[in-house]
């Protein structure tokens, strides 16, 4: 059987004002298949994905791209949607408080003499879902869902438009191990309904369990394109990068200096009266990096952030901090103790992202650069600012660099930069290398080591078990809020620290 | 801070420049000098109201009591001065403390019971007013008694000797040109961006020229109203408190990303009592001149000057959703405001007229913001 080719792109070249983000890109996209696009941050593929789905106007780049052998020359999304690409972005676009079918037709409801067709859209709805088997209620209200089972709304949203090219940007960012396995499961279905797919993720095991073939991105080029079963991930690594990575997560034994935190017997609750954290007990010490994992929900940031005081209350339990009792109020005053964290959603916690690099690097630390009279010391404070920038290689034309516009490594760099500014004795890092590149994942890790040698003390949570394993020198896994496991260095394996984290929940699916 | 010169600056004063030749046209006195002072006057208790409610919608809020606390606190100094005779500097600083008290109070309610600043300034908005008219017993309170002047009247009855003006005009030019000449060299030092060296005299000059022709103009009428100097200082508050101090910055930093901020570390909830505390002054000071204006208290003072202060801002620039806006901007959108408002009077409008205008103009301006700002899809 002859392979069809749906889309097809031809010496594709955008270019920015001082940057070329793309140069002659030539790939194509088969019926069926699902092939992934690989780089680090600013290799150009949100670009390409840009310009495929009609964001970036036809005239607007040079090269040209096919759809079914037809020329496309789309001037904005409607034009790529009418001819059936449908594009699922990593931030959800869903209405939480409409239902399931509302957020599907929102836009194209049905109407019988002018008004909305309610029943017709439930059917359909449910006809819709059934088609590509996923069991989700078309009246469920979207907010009840968990993450995982809102991007399948939005998949099927997009599908919906009789589409036959659907391009997923990163769609796994947000959802747990589970999650994705069930996502993954749902685009083989889809694509073996004769859906072609395009598929991005930093996520090297996703993008080999569900690729035929990889196409590799690097500085805005088209590199290579292998078919997934003649490769392996060190080869993509490599010409991601353009380099060997020898060691992804190098470890480096250090001096474990005194406690400086202890967690008793926690227990948070929200302000709905849920708990998130049960009973949970850690220390810390200086010169340490304490991974701290769990699957989404299992209450790793709801603890953190707690302790720190920005969130949730303290029904139980005591937290000291250099041996005296800690109970901030709110971060200002863990911040001014010497405990800062990293919040895990950058761009919601972290980030002013209208602000520029400067403006963000200061905002916790302001009080270091500012005079008696109440004035901000500017030249002081750009002088540190830029001192911060460059150690972080920090990839802007100058810190007054609007922070929004930056790639997702360097924002996460000015997060960090802004932790460090504050010379913090204990240090949250809650996946601090959640959507950012191979490259700026290795100067993270360089960092986080960096932090343990000068005798920070450093909580690494996340989500990924092989970082933990990289890094830490104990990890701690929650499941359910409670200590599922704690294990030593010498203990680590991917099997049981997996096992204290669905073992100790009576393992509800994350789906429901 | 950087201040360069963009479209939408270039656009609210060719906005500017359209409305003062639309109204010469029709009433060539609109030019003269003598209308000028009076529009000089007119745009400081605008733009002193609007200043202070740029603070607080920086960090996201809003006030809608402003136009009744105009009216309250010009009315309480009017009571005590002249129905109690009390000295006008302490019947002053009792209606300073008692803004400052209410307005940190709603700020305090705001942020605290997490109720929008909307509902509980229109609350103020109603409340106040009630206050207003028992405080001067729903009567006409003057500022002074027949014929005479004492402090209240002088606010905008004072007017600086023609050499007072030029010797103002002239130190403000000698610091601009200090300001302009560090920041440069700062900037060099650093390696940013620095403008060439000749268009940054072009544009130091401009302003000079400009800062020149207002006090030569106000001097061919009486000189620089007292108003205007008012004005001039509490504007270069205002920039100061939001470019160089770090209150400044959380204001920015609240209004571009609240829970960022929470998490970084800064005192939300103080930084938004302290603006409302702020605008509370202004909003005083606004009353005291506003008073002054009219020479005397009556229950129609201050009336709708919210929405001239909202107007101000959002037509130099201010977003409504927090986080951006600059003390330039509000004075421009002031200008525009108070002359209008000035044209239309001259003109003898019809006031439902002038109602339209406003409202056309805000429309307009907002409208054009919009399209002069539209930014591209950012780069995920």
């Amino acid at each position: 059987m002859p392979v069809s080719v749906v889309l097809r792109a031809e010496n594709i070249t955008k270019t920015f004002p001082g940057v070329k983000a793309l140069e002659n890109v030539s790939f194509d996209l088969r019926q069926g298949e699902v092939h992934s696009l690989c780089g680090e941050n600013g290799a150009g593929k949100s670009t390409l994905i840009k310009t495929l789905s009609g964001i970036w106007r036809t005239g607007t780049y040079d090269g040209a791209f096919y759809v079914d052998d037809v020329e496309a020359k789309f001037t904005g999304i409607a034009d790529a949607e009418a001819a059936g690409v449908a594009v699922i972005y990593q931030e959800l676009a869903l209405v939480s408080d409409m239902t399931v079918a509302e957020n599907v037709y929102l836009g194209h409801e049905p109407t019988k003499f002018g008004c909305i067709d309610w029943d017709k859209m439930y059917a359909d709805a449910s006809e819709l879902l059934g088609r590509f088997g996923i069991d989700i209620d078309p009246v469920e209200r979207v907010g009840n869902l968990g993450v995982g089972k809102q991007q399948l709304v939005e998949i099927v949203k997009a599908l919906k438009k009789e589409s036959h090219i659907l391009i997923l940007d990163e769609p796994t960012a947000a959802l747990t191990e589970r999650e994705v396995e069930i996502l993954l499961e749902m685009v083989r279905e889809i694509c073996s309904r004769g859906i072609a797919c395009i598929y991005i993720s930093h996520k090297l095991d996703e993008v080999f369990a569900i690729s035929d073939r990889i196409t590799v991105l690097r500085d805005g080029k088209s590199i290579v394109t292998f078919d997934a079963k003649a490769t392996d991930q060190n080869e993509v690594i490599r010409n991601m990068v353009g380099r060997e990575i020898e060691d992804l997560f190098p470890f480096v034994p250090g001096e474990i200096g005194e406690e400086v935190l202890c967690v008793e017997n926690l227990t948070v609750k929200d302000e709905d009266g849920r708990e998130w954290v049960k009973s949970v007990s850690w220390q810390l010490r200086r010169g340490e990096i304490l991974g701290l994992g769990g699957f989404m929900g299992a209450g790793r940031a709801e603890l953190l952030m707690n302790v720190l005081g920005a969130d949730g209350t303290r029904t139980g339990g005591t937290v000291s901090y250099k041996g005296r009792p800690f109970t901030p109020g709110t971060p200002q005053e863990s911040i001014r103790a010497g405990l800062v964290m990293v919040p895990e959603d950058r761009k919601r916690y972290g980030l002013v992202l209208d602000q520029s690099n400067s403006f963000n690097f200061s905002l916790s630390s302001l009080g270091k650069v500012t005079r008696s009279c109440g004035m901000v010391d500017m030249n002081q404070e750009v002088r540190r600012n830029e001192e911060i920038s460059r150690q972080l290689r920090v990839k802007a034309p100058t810190i007054e660099t609007e922070t929004g516009t930056l790639s997702g490594g360097n924002q996460q760099k000015v997060v960090l930069g802004k932790a460090l500014l504050c010379k913090p004795d204990v240090i949250f890092l809650d996946e601090p290398t959640r959507g950012i590149d191979v490259g700026a994942k290795l100067e993270v890790y360089e960092l986080i080591n960096t932090l343990k040698a000068n005798g920070t003390a450093v909580v690494l949570g996340s989500s990924e078990m092989r970082e933990l394993m990289g890094l830490s020198d104990r990890i701690i896994i929650l499941a359910e809020g409670r200590v599922g496991g704690t294990f030593e260095r010498a203990d680590f394996s991917q099997e049981t620290l997996l096992a204290a984290a669905i073992g100790a929940s009576a393992s509800p699916s994350p789906f429901s | 801070m950087i201040k360069t010169l963009s479209l939408r600056d270039f656009s609210l004063f060719l906005a500017i420049v359209g409305i003062w030749g639309f109204f010469t046209v029709l009433s060539p006195s609109f030019i003269e000098s003598r209308n000028l002072s009076l529009l000089a006057i007119e745009v400081s208790t605008t733009a002193v109201a609007a200043l202070g409610v740029l603070l607080v919608i920086l960090c996201g809020h809003i006030d809608l009591a402003i136009g009744s606390g105009v009216g309250l606190f010009g009315g309480l100094a009017a009571v005590l001065t002249t129905w109690f005779g009390w000295p006008i500097l302490a019947a002053f600083g009792v209606s300073l403390v008692a803004a400052i008290l209410l307005w940190a109070g709603m700020g305090k309610f705001i942020v605290s019971q997490k109720i929008p600043a909307f509902i509980i300034t229109l609350g103020g908005l109603l409340i106040f007013k009630g206050i207003f008219w028992l405080v001067i017993d729903v009567s006409t309170v003057p500022v002074v008694l027949g014929g005479e002047t004492n402090l209240y009247s002088l606010l905008t009855d004072f007017y600086l000797s023609e050499l007072g003006g030029y010797l103002l005009a002239f130190g403000a030019s000698a610091a601009l040109a200090v300001a302009t000449l560090k920041g440069r060299a700062s900037r060099k030092r650093h390696n940013f961006e620095v403008e060439d060296a000749g268009v940054a005299f072009y544009k130091f000059m401009m302003k000079v020229i400009g800062l020149f022709i207002v006090v030569v103009v106000l001097n061919m009428f009486r000189g620089v109203p007292m108003s205007v100097i008012i004005l001039c200082g509490i504007a270069f508050g205002v920039y100061v408190l939001t470019q160089h101090t770090s209150f400044g910055r959380y204001l920015y930093a609240i209004g571009g990303n609240e829970e960022a901020a929470f998490v970084s570390g800064v005192p939300v909830n103080r930084t938004v009592i302290t603006a409302f505390a702020i605008a509370g002054a202004l909003v005083a000071i606004t009353g005291f001149l506003q008073t002054a204006k009219t020479g005397y208290s009556t229950t129609a003072v201050g009336q709708l000057m919210e929405l001239d202060a909202i107007a101000a801002c959002v037509i130099g620039g201010v977003s409504l959703k927090g986080g951006r806006g600059t003390v330039m901007g509000v004075m421009f959108g002031s200008l525009i405001m108070a002359s209008l408002i000035n044209g239309l009077t001259l003109i003898s409008a019809d006031p439902a007229i002038k109602f339209i205008a406003r409202g056309t103009v805000l429309v307009i301006a907002v409208w054009m913001d919009v399209r002069l700002n539209k930014k591209y899809t950012r780069a995920g």
